[in-house]
């Protein structure tokens, strides 16, 4: 990817600023750190875990989970990994969290989750007083989760049973190996670990919120601004230049809550904040010629865009018609004018972060890079062959709340018109148009952005049967076998091996016509230092990017802020 | 004037009732209910969640008519209007912390609207068909014509482009920092009164030219009284009933918040909380909001329409 | 009887229709008014002519032509998609009077219909109705909007029946004022006495005589429904792209590209700024020259 030169150009702007102190420079505790964040229009959904909210670990800045990412192997330290993806981390990326150690064990199958000792549940007032944290927190956490009645069914099926072996050591007794095992509760979406005193004072309520987090939140405004002060007593640190460092480095992290794209951008431009993870390829042309200091980093979206056909109606039942439509749309056109290269011609439903699950479109079979060329004249007579000659018509419906969505299917729709496929475009309300797919009363043709999540979920949850986020509703019984089989492999080789090939077998299916992913922009101001925007070490787990994050407070000075 | 009050807060119940049944309904009416937004929280699972035992949970699975008169009994009976399905917090709480600010932006907005609209609609009216006449006219409507989300748009991103500067984002309570508060809320307020001036110019024009062709008026200048103080005079008198007229007509915003104005001015008001309920299909949040708003819009309009006959005594009341 | 109709007109001129009279005073008395109504009609006129005057389609995607400045071949530009500003403003003014006046008229409609009714009948019809009213004005306008166009999903012909609705039944109110004083007229009771049948009261004598402030209210109503729709647009709930609204236009890609593409923005925002004004100033002649009573309503 060619994000270093983008890096590198961005900096050479700011070289007369920054650059020389840059190397020797020491870290500096202090400072507040404003950030918009990845979901900076959306407060907080819920500060209960125990309510399934995705963006619990967003929110609970407080809270750790059992594993997480390593950040000394990101590719700022010389590693390999960018911490980005929004809900993966490479098995081989990641560290013990609150475990220290942890080890699979056979006959019965188990892993056993040696505890870091010394960690302790900081005081609050009218909650709890400050404690040791021990293996029974763990499981009262696991038990509340499972039992909660926002719980989703089977989730831990795989979990027989969950114990403290001893003051420190957690066992899991497993039914069966699942390949999600860590995901789902060790640096997962739900995987926070919070104290009975919480449940007991009330969880849901942010005035309680505690946790062994590097953060504790210390003010909520719902609509603008979530506040979290340092923990004085958090338990990690990070080594800068062979020295140790106990973490936070700053006093105080806030969360700007702006539901308006040109709001964000102004703040951001007048240092209002620091960083602003997520910008849209299309502003970053006027935000770098108006504020030429910032630093900048992109990322591929975690989230694919598609036109979903429906499998069950006609004519999409024919495999040549689906992919007769995936020839009529010149994609590399797209990428290169409609998006003006801020885009990948093949990035999903595996994202090329995936290491060892996705593999590039030159490796593919010809059956998958045809799909990827635009051949209008195939498409007409694969529709000929099909029993269309004249082509045909049929709805599509998309989510007016997706601007991006409602520009691209107009375009998308031009295309098909050239061979004689007429798009109906039925535009519907979020929540309108989200329970139309879960309810399964959507249109023949679905238009939407579809998360990646991780490299198995992603073609799970679409292509098997009796999932929520499939909308084309195509499965195979000897394709969910298969898809069985990858989740109780605990090899990790055996189990890409697996998902590459079922990847590689849906693409040629074409239940989608597949689109290019974008890329999004994070920016931040020289003075952030000691961060090369890491969005994540979990599932929208952000806490420790944060946490090591130190601020140049005399630089911010002298660039007049 | 008692009888007319009486009958008028008497007349309140059925309006209340109308009003509750309608957004009682509607709400539940909206496709894509909360059950599917929660369900589909789960991206990342394995398997659906139970609808019924997410139903039973929020208390969705009664029929229509029994959850109505759980919810409307709760608060008459108890003053309860219950707590949102997503966060927990009680309905009321969450429009205590919004309210205020709600409150404070639309009387901030009014009194600009005033500063900007009785002297406009003075001068035109003395001046009337003249260029000064046109001129501030023309501004007051101008103001009225673009519209609020541009005008916000452009004093957002523009100065941030050419000085460096930006309205401030940050939400301070009025009690912690009055300063600070007043600032971020006051670029909004300037543009949402300026827009709501042309309503209330155009009523204090029209009832200027009407005082100015009283013939005791036209009496008093013919006999050499200064004009500056005679305008001054009945302006001053006369500007109150457009003043109170205004607040009766800005009741819904003044309550119930100006979503437009908050989102790009990062304000936590009524309108945003609402907009929000709306697309999370919360609905004890929704038919809270609408009933509180309802409820305190209707008695805004009673106390305007009873100080017409404060300050007007030609108005009986009937 | 013909003499009582219009009162309002008695001491103007005979020889010359009422239509042409308040024409010459509009332009004699209320330049400012003529000025609106000028620019008024050429919005009408480009609305209506859209199809002849628009030099490229409405939704001729060209990519490799995006975000073109002004020049010989745009006169204004084109957008993100690579569509001809000028003819997206054309077609704009072709949507925004279809939705205008659709929705302007279905609001006077119902404000007529229910104004009339319950301002001469009076009595129980008028109390419940007052009330329905009560309830449906207690909430703010756009919240409104929003929930029924949530109900009913995004689209043109949702938001001419929410706008429509909503300006209605907001304007009986007027309506019935102006009714309830023409009620008492002296030729309305005649009419009674003489045992006209209520319709042809409603028909023959009230409605004229209310006519002047319903033509305001109408004319009012096209501007609010422009300056409505973009404000929906710009929340998401308008009618959505890829139709050429001026709300659309100048909130979706007109701020996106704010900076870098000044013309996406300020085309659809002055079209939409000077329509609104000239309807405004239109109106406030109207009122002068037709209806000196009506005062200050919206």
């Amino acid at each position: 990817m060619n994000r270093t030169l983008l890096t590198v150009s961005a900096l050479a702007g700011t070289l007369a600023l920054a650059a020389s102190p840059a190397q020797a420079q020491r870290p500096q505790y202090g400072g507040n750190l404003e950030i918009g964040t990845v979901s900076a229009t959306i407060s907080a959904l819920s500060f209960d875990p125990g309510d399934y909210a995705w963006k619990t670990n967003h929110d609970n800045l407080h809270f750790e989970t059992l594993f997480a990412g390593d950040l000394d192997k990101s590719i700022r330290r010389g590693g390999k990994f960018s911490f980005k993806p929004d809900g993966w981390v490479a098995e081989d990326a990641l560290r013990g969290e609150l475990a220290e150690t942890w080890e699979w064990k056979q006959d019965p199958l188990r892993v056993e989750i040696k505890l870091r000792k010394g960690i302790m549940w900081p005081a609050k007032a009218g909650v709890m007083d400050s404690r040791e944290f021990i293996s029974d927190d763990v499981v009262a956490t696991f038990k509340r989760q499972v039992s909660s009645p926002k719980a989703f069914k089977d989730y831990y099926h795989y979990v027989d049973k969950v114990e403290a072996t001893d003051r420190h050591t957690v066992t899991f007794f497993m039914k069966e190996y699942h390949a999600d095992w860590d995901y789902r509760f060790g640096w997962g979406y739900y995987s926070a670990i919070y104290p009975h005193e919480l449940v007991k004072a009330g969880a849901g309520n942010w005035r309680n919120a505690v946790g062994t987090g590097p953060f504790q939140l210390s003010d909520y405004v719902q609509g603008n601004q979530q506040v979290y002060a340092k923990n004085p007593i958090y338990w990690d640190s990070d080594t800068i230049a062979g020295e140790k460092y106990k973490l936070p480095f700053v006093d105080r992290v806030t969360y700007r809550i702006m539901k308006d794209e040109a709001t964000q951008h102004a703040a951001l431009r007048t240092g209002k904040l620091d960083i602003l993870e997520a910008i849209r390829w299309q502003a970053v042309d006027s935000i770098k010629k108006s504020a030429p200091q910032l630093q900048w980093a992109k990322w591929l979206n975690y989230s694919g865009v598609f036109l979903s056909m429906r499998v069950d109606t006609k004519p999409f039942d024919d495999i040549r018609v689906r992919r007769a439509l995936n020839l009529a749309v010149n994609k590399q056109e797209i990428v290169k004018e409609y998006y003006g290269g801020n885009a990948e011609l093949f990035a999903y439903p595996q994202h090329p972060d995936y290491i060892g699950y996705f593999e590039p479109l030159d490796k593919m079979p010809d059956a998958v890079k045809e799909l990827f060329t635009y051949n209008p004249a195939k498409a007409k007579q694969l529709l000929r062959e099909a029993g269309y000659p004249n082509g045909f018509t049929f709805k599509t419906q998309v989510c007016s709340c997706s601007p991006d969505n409602m520009d691209l299917l107009p375009l998308v729709a031009g295309y098909l018109e050239q061979i004689g496929v007429k798009i109906e475009i039925q535009p519907l309300e979020y929540g309108a148009f989200l329970s139309a797919m879960t309810t399964e009363k959507h249109a023949a043709g679905y238009f939407m952005s579809n998360g990646h999540t991780n490299p198995t979920r992603t073609i799970h949850k679409s292509f098997t049967p009796g999932q929520l986020w499939g909308p084309s509703l195509w499965s195979k019984p000897e394709y969910t076998k298969k898809m069985d089989l990858a989740y109780a492999t605990k090899d990790d080789g055996e189990r890409q091996t697996i998902m590459r090939e079922l990847t590689r077998e849906v693409l040629a299916e074409a239940p989608y016509i597949w689109l290019p992913v974008q890329y999004f922009y994070t920016a931040w101001w020289p003075w952030v230092k000691n961060y090369d925007g890491e969005l994540r070490v979990g599932a929208v787990k952000p806490a420790p990017v944060y946490a090591r994050i130190w601020l140049d407070q005399e630089l911010k000075k002298k660039m007049g802020h | 004037m008692r009888a007319y009050l009486i009958r008028r807060l008497l007349a309140l119940i059925p309006t209340l009732f109308f009003a509750s049944v309608i957004v009682f309904a509607t709400v539940r009416m909206i496709p894509g209910d909360i059950i599917d937004l929660m369900i589909s929280q789960n991206d990342i699972s394995a398997g659906k969640t139970d609808r019924e035992q997410l139903e039973k949970l929020l208390g969705l699975d009664q029929p229509m008519y029994i959850q109505y008169f759980r919810w409307i009994g709760n608060i008459l009976f108890r003053g309860d209007f219950g707590s949102s399905l997503w966060q927990e917090q009680s309905v009321i709480a969450e429009i205590g912390e919004r309210l205020p600010t709600t409150f404070q932006l639309g009387f901030m907005a009014l009194f600009v609207a005033l500063i900007v609209a009785v002297p406009i609609g003075v001068w035109s009216a003395i001046r009337q068909d003249t260029w000064g006449d046109y001129l501030g006219r023309s501004f007051s409507i101008l103001m009225l014509a673009v519209p609020g989300f541009w005008m916000g748009t452009m004093v957002m991103v523009f100065p941030s482009i050419w000085w460096g500067i930006s309205p401030p984002v940050k939400f301070v309570p009025f009690f912690t920092d009055p300063i600070a508060n007043f600032s971020q809320l006051l670029i909004p307020a300037l543009i949402l009164g300026t827009s709501l001036s042309a309503i209330t110019m155009r009523m204090t024009r029209t009832m200027m030219l009407e005082v100015l062709r009283q013939d005791y008026i036209r009496t008093a200048l013919a006999k050499g009284l200064g004009e500056r103080g005679m305008v001054v005079r009945h302006a001053l008198r006369n500007a109150l009933i457009p003043v109170v007229t205004l607040i009766g007509l800005q009741a819904p915003i003044l309550i119930g918040g100006t979503v437009i104005m908050e989102q790009i001015f990062v304000v936590p008001g009524m309108g945003l909380m609402l907009l929000e309920a709306v697309s999370r299909r919360d609905y004890p949040v929704i038919t809270g909001v609408f009933l509180i708003v309802g409820v305190a819009v209707v008695l805004i309009n009673l106390i305007v329409d009873l100080s017409y006959g404060l300050l007007d005594p030609k108005v009986r009341y009937r | 009887m013909s003499v009582a109709v219009q009162p309002q007109f008695e001491a103007l001129p005979r020889q010359r229709g009422p239509t042409a009279t308040f024409f010459i005073r509009l332009f004699r008395e209320k330049p400012l008014g003529a000025f609106g109504l000028i620019i008024f009609v050429l919005f009408l006129v480009c609305g209506i002519f859209a199809d002849v005057l628009a030099p490229f389609g409405v939704n001729q995607i060209s990519p490799a032509n995006r975000l073109k400045p002004p020049s010989a071949r745009f006169w204004l530009g084109t957008d993100h998609l690579g569509r001809d500003m000028l003819s997206r403003l054309l077609y704009g003014a072709q949507l925004s009077v279809i939705i205008a006046f659709t929705a302007a008229t279905l609001a006077t409609v119902i404000s007529v219909v229910l104004g009339i009714l319950t301002g001469y009948l009076g009595g129980k019809i008028d109390l419940i109705t007052q009330r329905l009213v009560d309830a449906w004005m207690s909430f703010p306008e756009l919240i409104i909007l929003i929930v029924v166009v949530s109900v009913l999903g995004p689209g043109m012909v949702q938001v001419i029946f929410v706008l429509g609705l909503t300006f209605g039944i907001g304007g009986s109110r007027i309506v019935r004022g102006a009714v309830v004083s023409v009620r008492e007229n002296m030729y309305v009771h005649a009419a009674q006495s003489m045992g006209a049948g209520t319709p042809r009261i409603l028909i023959q004598h009230i409605l004229p005589n209310v006519l002047p402030p319903v033509i305001v209210l109408f004319t009012t109503r096209v501007g609010a429904v422009i300056l409505v729709e973009s404000g929906l647009s710009f929340l998401g709930f308008g009618v959505p792209p890829p139709a050429p609204t001026w709300g659309g236009m100048l909130s979706g890609a007109g701020r996106t590209y704010m900076y870098m593409a000044p013309w996406l923005a300020l085309m659809p925002g002055l079209c939409i700024t000077l329509v609104v004004y000239a309807i405004n100033v239109l109106g406030d002649a109207m009122r002068d020259l037709l209806d000196p009573r009506m005062r200050g309503s919206r």
